[in-house]
């Protein structure tokens, strides 16, 4: 059988993926997953309502009610935007090929890694534009309620007699508080965590059977991700494994396939109202990109050879 | 022509497929080779679990040969650029019920590298050959079996292949589909395009196709030009318009002074069911 010589592809691989993202886009908000940010609304609302009546000075005043809001707001982030990568990348995959739409996509001039590349950044585009409507929400939620707070501040502190630079001081203490560069930068260590969870259940789907299984084993690795830091400190120093060689490579190993999202806990000192080092933004994004690199190309490395 | 490579050309195909609890593994597909030139429209037929549809999924590189070799227009099935020419529709496909007709077919359109205003009359060209025109924008979700089908069969076609292939297009729908379906068939050869379609409905195939393929239990049993396979070579067929009792009886009078000729039978030729049917409803709603 004499074998033709290749002939390039119409469109671009960037052209592909566009369209399968955004079509995976159109899918999954066409499902209504956009309804659950009216529960993020009310939340946001409701977490304003949390200002527990603790004023011994000018400085505790409404200091609660700025961390409630943050709290559930990153909260809910959070946990909408980990459920959401995790359950919507299940979801793509099986169903794509219970419906045996797999078959009609694949049979045209698709790359493999195209179809898988796309859904993902369909799902990434989806956890994107809700965390974005959410980050605004919060923000101005935060925005408004940190204006009331510092026009509360100000009066007792003037009341009590405060000098214009103590009052000064416990203006840039609250500012603190509120909307600031360090909020947004844990809004998009929340999106780099839950694209690494995407990429990550993208993989479990490559050779999964169903959706279910997907779900769970994600979450368990999501868990897992939480202490395997811990784990892994102890088994180096305190366990049988002492200091050799050899568990070092099995804790780097580990590591590099096992995402450590205690990393991640800096959202919680940005909720406390501290800074988000610059250094520490860059290493975020950096191990995200590695991690949702990794795993998606894992994917491409089993999804390649699949049988349909 | 001579330059020409078939627009299939499959070589000794073997597919095995491995099963779960016992060692040995499953022989879906068994030394199969089929060879179709540009134009032609093949029939594979065969009963269900006799590997036709894994011989197809091999011809498009979703499932991989255990031996053997799959080819369209000379490309190997396993490279992507071999989709280039061709159009598939799975066996009930079910597509993206959130996209209406006119989004499915832009959706694979621009898979396949089309866009701008020759996609948009590419996908209005499309929607008229299958008649779909006044659900264009209705969602999949509501269409019904057989306009699933046609609008299936216009998102093979969205790239103008030169090659179709159909697993079982006409499977679940009701005769006024099914009849559709087939002028669509027609249709497409008559544009030159080959088509590659695999049924168990046999008097489908028959009514279609240049060239027919048995397969059965994995092995290709039976192949050739669908005339020739179902010629029967010692009868010859007379069908007479108007004729009066009196030239019958001459005819028939003839046949038996003639040594080594036997009248086998005589009678009115039938429609078919099928026929019968879509003349009935055409006549009823007129």
């Amino acid at each position: 059988m004499s074998i033709a010589p290749h002939t390039p592809l119409k469109g671009s691989h960037a052209g592909r993926i566009f369209v399968i993202a955004t079509h995976a886009f159109t899918q999954l908000a066409r499902m209504k997953v956009f309804y659950f940010l009216a529960i993020f609304a009310v939340l946001a609302i409701a977490s304003n309502f949390f200002d527990l009546p603790q004023h011994e000075g000018p400085e505790s005043v409404g200091a609660n009610v700025l961390h409630s809001i943050k709290s559930w707001s990153l909260g809910a982030m959070t946990l909408f935007s980990v459920v959401l990568s995790i359950v919507a990348t299940a979801l793509l995959l099986p169903k794509d090929v219970e419906d045996r739409t797999l078959y009609t996509i694949l049979a045209k001039p698709v790359p493999r890694f195209d179809y898988l590349a796309g859904k993902l950044l369909g799902v990434l585009l989806l956890v994107f534009v809700s965390l974005a409507f959410m980050d605004v929400l919060m923000t101005v939620v935060l925005q408004i309620r940190t204006a009331m707070v510092i026009h509360e501040q100000e009066a007792m502190a003037l009341g009590m007699g405060y000098t214009a630079d103590a009052v000064a001081s416990l203006r840039a203490e609250t500012l603190a508080n509120g909307p600031n560069a360090a909020l947004q930068s844990a809004v998009f260590a929340v999106f780099l965590r839950a694209s690494i969870m995407a990429s990550l259940a993208l993989l479990i789907s490559t050779f999964s059977t169903s959706t279910l299984f997907t779900t769970i084993v994600s979450f368990l690795i999501y868990f897992i991700g939480h202490f395997q830091a811990d784990a892994r400190d102890f088994y180096l120093h305190a366990g049988q494994a002492g200091e050799t060689g050899l568990a070092h490579w099995a804790a780097l190993s580990v590591s590099l396939v096992l995402p450590d999202f205690q990393l991640f806990n800096v959202i919680d000192a940005v909720i406390e109202g501290q800074a988000f080092p610059l250094l520490m933004l860059a290493k975020l994004t950096l191990i995200g990109i590695y991690y949702a690199l990794f795993f998606t190309l894992a994917s491409w490395f089993i999804f390649a050879d699949k049988e349909f | 022509m001579a330059d020409t490579p078939p627009a299939v050309e499959i070589r000794n195909l073997v597919k095995d497929f491995k099963t779960s609890f016992r060692r040995l593994p499953l022989r879906a597909v068994d030394d199969v080779s089929i060879r179709i030139q540009p134009g032609e429209v093949y029939g594979l037929i065969g009963p269900n679990g006799s590997g036709k549809s894994t011989t197809m999924k091999a011809l498009l590189g979703l499932v991989a040969p255990t031996a053997g070799q799959c080819a369209i227009f000379g490309k190997d099935s396993l490279q992507v650029d071999s989709r280039n020419d061709v159009g598939f529709l799975p066996e009930n496909p079910y597509f993206y019920k959130h996209l209406s007709g006119a989004e499915t077919l832009r959706f694979y359109g621009k898979l396949c590298g089309l866009g701008g205003r020759q996609l948009t009359d590419r996908v209005n060209e499309l929607l008229a050959l299958v008649d779909l025109e006044g659900a264009r924008d209705r969602r999949l979700g509501g269409y019904s079996k057989g306009m699933l089908q046609r609008i299936g069969l216009a998102q093979a076609l969205v790239q103008e292949p030169r090659l179709v292939i159909l697993d079982e297009p006409t499977a679940g729908v009701d005769p006024v589909g099914s009849r559709q379906i087939r002028d669509l068939i027609v249709k497409l050869r008559e544009r030159g395009i080959t088509v590659f379609l695999c049924s168990h409905l046999l008097e489908q195939v028959q009514e279609v196709c240049d060239q027919v393929g048995i397969i059965f239990q994995g092995k290709m049993i039976k192949e050739g030009r669908l005339e020739d396979l179902i010629a029967i070579e010692d009868q010859t067929e007379i069908i007479l318009r108007d004729a009066s009792p009196e030239l019958l009886a001459q005819i028939t009078a003839l046949i038996a002074s003639t040594p080594g000729a036997a009248l086998v039978r005589t009678g009115k030729p039938r429609t078919t069911l099928e026929r019968l049917f879509l003349r009935e409803i055409r006549d009823d709603k007129r």
